[in-house]
């Protein structure tokens, strides 16, 4: 109704602080606090989670969320058509990459997967 | 190329020739349709143990709230509101009454005591197995209304969906787990949904609306704590950003003031709201909200804008300096209680295994690893940021919300696996609002170019084209195979999504962990039911007055099915109690004796997975019990029983651990067994080495029962011998 504030005080503006909300999701998302407490290796080959494995597969997420975003853009009507063009093929293989090397993330993580 | 006159020859031709329908109705009928099967699929995706197994109670907890539902529907309200239970923590009973929440139990009586008195007499046992599927039913459902709030119906169906199979949600929402967070979730979404709706509309009756879902939460789980946060930083944030107004005041100060009064009808809450340093955030920003009305008022009173900063200026500062002043007094005297343990670890992950061993020893309190979040969620984790993507394009007072409300879940989720049920809702609509956004963009790719051809004439969508028709006519056909294949993919993902929730439906979350079941040499299913078998026969070869001491796990399953008084529970609410039992497992026979004779135990039960190979039993829980006991008794000290850090059963292991009362009473009689073939006699399947101490001998117990695959054990404590 009002513009009652606080005095002296600029906001961020909303993509700004999405950039910065994708990245504390990247971290959640690649357990980074469950590394941070129980401390495993970094890499190894038993069943167990690491922290590399965490962090790449973190990665292939917020790619694949970025595709999607990358698709909206291309579809968005005020830009070049070249523009629009490149948008919508990084978009796609953003996805189908993230999709496809986080099938196989989850098949070497989980041995029976799908049987 | 399609003219409009086939469409009503097409409807003829479905024999609907009366009913001709107009796109409104169809859009209807389509909507209703998609949800009445989402309804019906939420339900009977949790069906999965009752087909394979039987209807039956899983887990712990379930159990407990069998028993005092039980209760509630055998002796009525007033008894069970009033109950003291002296079957369990003997000697020091409990409180039941005034230490649960009992919106869980309510509801199952009244589900029940509506069926029967429309002549449907179904057991007790049926209504709470069927209670949570039924629940997560109708959340799918407030989950279509919420996506319509934020975004559009669209965005509502695909939510319904996505929520209705998610793993993330139906982990704890099976037929059979009868627990808190079965109903809790369908209170936390609507209070919820009930709030944005209030905040939109300004609408006092939303806002009762809301409190009435805060009150049915706080009585249905304690987690209404992430309510009672959440909504006071929203408010917060809105102030921030600049969006009070007069709808906001209404909301929450509706909403919280008759939700406090009604949440303090629950005695487990009590006065909670007004004395505990988690429920303090919340009345800040009610003072807050108070100080904006006011300056509000001054500004439109006071037409000047200079001496109304300088006033500004002098308010806030008092308000935030008395405001703080209030909360150190508070603090300080301890008539506001600091932050509860359970709820302190969540901000500080690393408080827990430092200072509170109980709360470190449930697994579901660990932090989540990563695949854990791509187990329960598959392809939401790519929706996700998506979907907050397009959130942020249209920020709303809705879509804010539902921001924050994902934001802070997934924090929370990433610190204690268990609170990944409470990120789902949010996470499903976030994913359902890139979904919808998506498709639509794509599907107005295809429409936008099939008009150009037919609109000649006025359509502003064709006059606005026109002009760059010649230059688009090239790419029309390509754009629009490109659309129709990215639709296919968005499909794909999609059926992968849900066979992926089935299979985890399947295969992870459909076990009711008192019954096991293993794969035998020829691939056939083999059941063990030894923890029901001793169950019963506690029940039925035992006195009544019998009082039997176990590890706190198995307490409510022993007061359910074995109807007899235990020492500790899985309530946990007394640490030293615990300890104590904890040292008596922990110590040599002579010094447990005499703790088992002040505690008047007369039956001692423990779970050997030894010789199934089942790796969830009391040896393996052992160290957890040396830590709290040793906790509270420095007279057991963990070193003891590990030889050079390792915790080992064999024959390398320490003397203390050969000797001690747990020890003896899993491996009694071990010694003479075989196992497996080809191994000696005394190989522990579960730690995969040959034993020790094969010769157990027990002075003052005497085995009363082993279930026939030795994981349930259970020993009669002798009484002292006659002195001379």
């Amino acid at each position: 109704m009002s513009e009652t504030s606080l005095p002296s005080f600029t906001l961020p503006s909303p993509m700004t602080v999405f950039a910065l909300i994708l990245l504390t999701y990247f971290l959640v998302i690649s357990g980074f606090i469950y590394d941070v407490i129980v401390e495993p290796p970094g890499i190894g080959s038993t069943q167990d989670p690491y922290i590399i494995e965490g962090l790449s597969s973190g990665f292939m997420f917020v790619m694949g969320g970025i595709g999607i975003i990358m698709l909206d853009l291309a579809l968005d009507k005020n830009r070049a058509k070249s523009v629009k063009a490149s948008y919508a093929t990084a978009g796609v293989s953003s996805i189908v990459i993230g999709y496809v090397m986080s099938m196989l993330f989850i098949r070497i993580k989980i041995p029976g997967y799908l049987h | 190329m399609v003219t409009k006159k086939t469409s009503p020859d097409l409807l003829n031709s479905f024999s609907f020739k009366s009913l001709k329908l107009k796109t409104k109705q169809q859009e209807l009928l389509i909507r209703v349709s998609i949800l009445g099967l989402v309804y019906v699929l939420a339900f009977i995706a949790r069906l999965f143990s009752v087909l394979r197994y039987e209807s039956m109670i899983h887990e712990f907890d379930p159990y407990f709230n069998y028993r005092t539902t039980l209760f509630l529907t055998e002796k009525g309200f007033y008894e069970f509101w009033n109950w003291f239970d002296s079957e369990s923590w003997y000697p020091l009973g409990r409180i039941i009454g005034g230490t649960l929440y009992p919106g869980l139990m309510v509801t199952a009586a009244l589900i029940y005591w509506a069926l029967r008195f429309l002549r449907f007499f179904v057991h007790i046992r049926e209504v709470c197995v069927l209670t949570a599927p039924f629940f997560a039913s109708n959340t799918t459902i407030v989950a279509y209304f919420f996506g319509k709030e934020i975004w559009d119906t669209g965005a509502g169906l695909v939510a319904a969906a996505l929520i209705a199979i998610c793993p993330g949600y139906i982990s704890r929402s099976v037929a059979g787990s009868y627990d808190n967070e079965a109903v809790a979730i369908f209170a936390l979404l609507l209070t919820f949904y009930l709030f944005v709706k209030a905040v939109k509309t300004g609408s006092l009756s939303w806002a009762l609306g809301s409190a009435f879902g805060y009150f049915y939460m706080v009585s249905a789980w304690g987690g209404y704590v992430f309510i009672i946060n959440l909504i006071p930083l929203y408010v917060l944030v809105l102030l921030i950003t600049g969006r009070y107004s007069m709808r906001l005041y209404v909301a929450y100060n509706c909403m919280y003031i008759l939700g406090m009064l009604l949440a303090m009808q629950i005695r487990f809450v009590g006065f909670q709201h007004v004395q505990s340093g988690e429920h303090m955030g919340a009345m800040g920003v009610f003072l807050l909200m108070q100080v904006f009305y006011f300056l509000d008022w001054v500004k439109y009173k006071l037409n000047d804008t200079k001496l109304f900063q300088t006033f500004l200026k002098i308010t806030v500062t008092s308000a935030v300096l008395v405001g703080g002043i209030a909360l150190g007094v508070g603090t300080a005297s301890g008539y506001i209680s600091p932050w509860t343990g359970r709820f302190y670890s969540l901000l500080d992950p690393t408080y827990a295994k430092d200072h509170i061993p109980i709360i470190a020893s449930v697994s579901e309190h660990q932090p989540t690893a990563w695949s854990s979040f791509m187990f329960d969620y598959h392809i939401l984790l790519f929706l996700f940021p998506a979907g907050l993507y397009f959130c942020f394009k249209r920020l709303s007072d809705a879509t804010i919300f539902i921001v924050m409300y994902g934001l802070t879940s997934l924090y929370f989720a990433g610190v204690m696996v268990r609170l990944i049920l409470v990120a789902t809702p949010a996470v499903c609509l976030i994913s359902a609002i890139a979904v919808s956004a998506t498709v639509k963009n794509l599907t107005s790719l295809l429409r936008t170019k099939q008009k150009i051809p037919q609109a000649g004439s006025t359509k502003g969508v064709g006059s606005s084209k026109s002009s760059s028709k010649v230059t688009l006519d090239q790419s029309q056909p390509f754009q629009k195979n490109g659309a129709i294949a990215l639709l296919v993919g968005v499909f794909y993902l999609l059926s992968r999504y849900a066979i992926h929730c089935t299979w985890v439906t399947s295969e992870a979350y459909s076990s009711p962990s008192i019954v096991l079941a293993a794969r035998g040499a020829h691939g056939n299913r083999i059941i063990f039911d030894d923890y029901r078998e001793a169950y019963y026969w506690l029940r039925q070869n035992t006195p009544t007055d019998a009082k039997v001491m176990s590890w706190w796990d198995y307490g409510y399953q022993i007061t359910a099915m074995g109807n007899r008084t235990v020492i500790v529970d899985n309530n946990t609410w007394n640490n030293t109690h615990i300890a104590t039992v904890g040292r008596a497992m922990s110590s040599y026979e002579d010094e447990a004796y005499d703790i088992m004779r002040s505690l008047d135990v007369n039956y001692v039960l423990v779970v050997f997975g030894g010789v199934t190979g089942y790796s969830s039993d009391d040896i393996n829980k052992f160290l957890w019990m040396v830590r709290i006991g040793g906790g509270v008794y420095p007279v057991i000290k963990e070193p003891d029983y590990l030889v050079n850090g390792e915790f080992r059963v064999d024959k390398g292991a320490s003397p203390k651990m050969l000797n001690c009362l747990m020890y003896k009473l899993c491996y009694y009689r071990f010694g003479e067994l075989v196992t497996e073939y080809g191994k000696p006699t005394g190989y522990d399947r579960a730690r995969g080495v040959e034993i020790g101490n094969k010769d157990v001998k027990l002075e003052h117990l005497e085995e009363a029962y082993t279930t026939s695959n030795w994981i349930v054990r259970i020993y009669r404590v002798k009484p002292p011998t006659n002195r001379l």
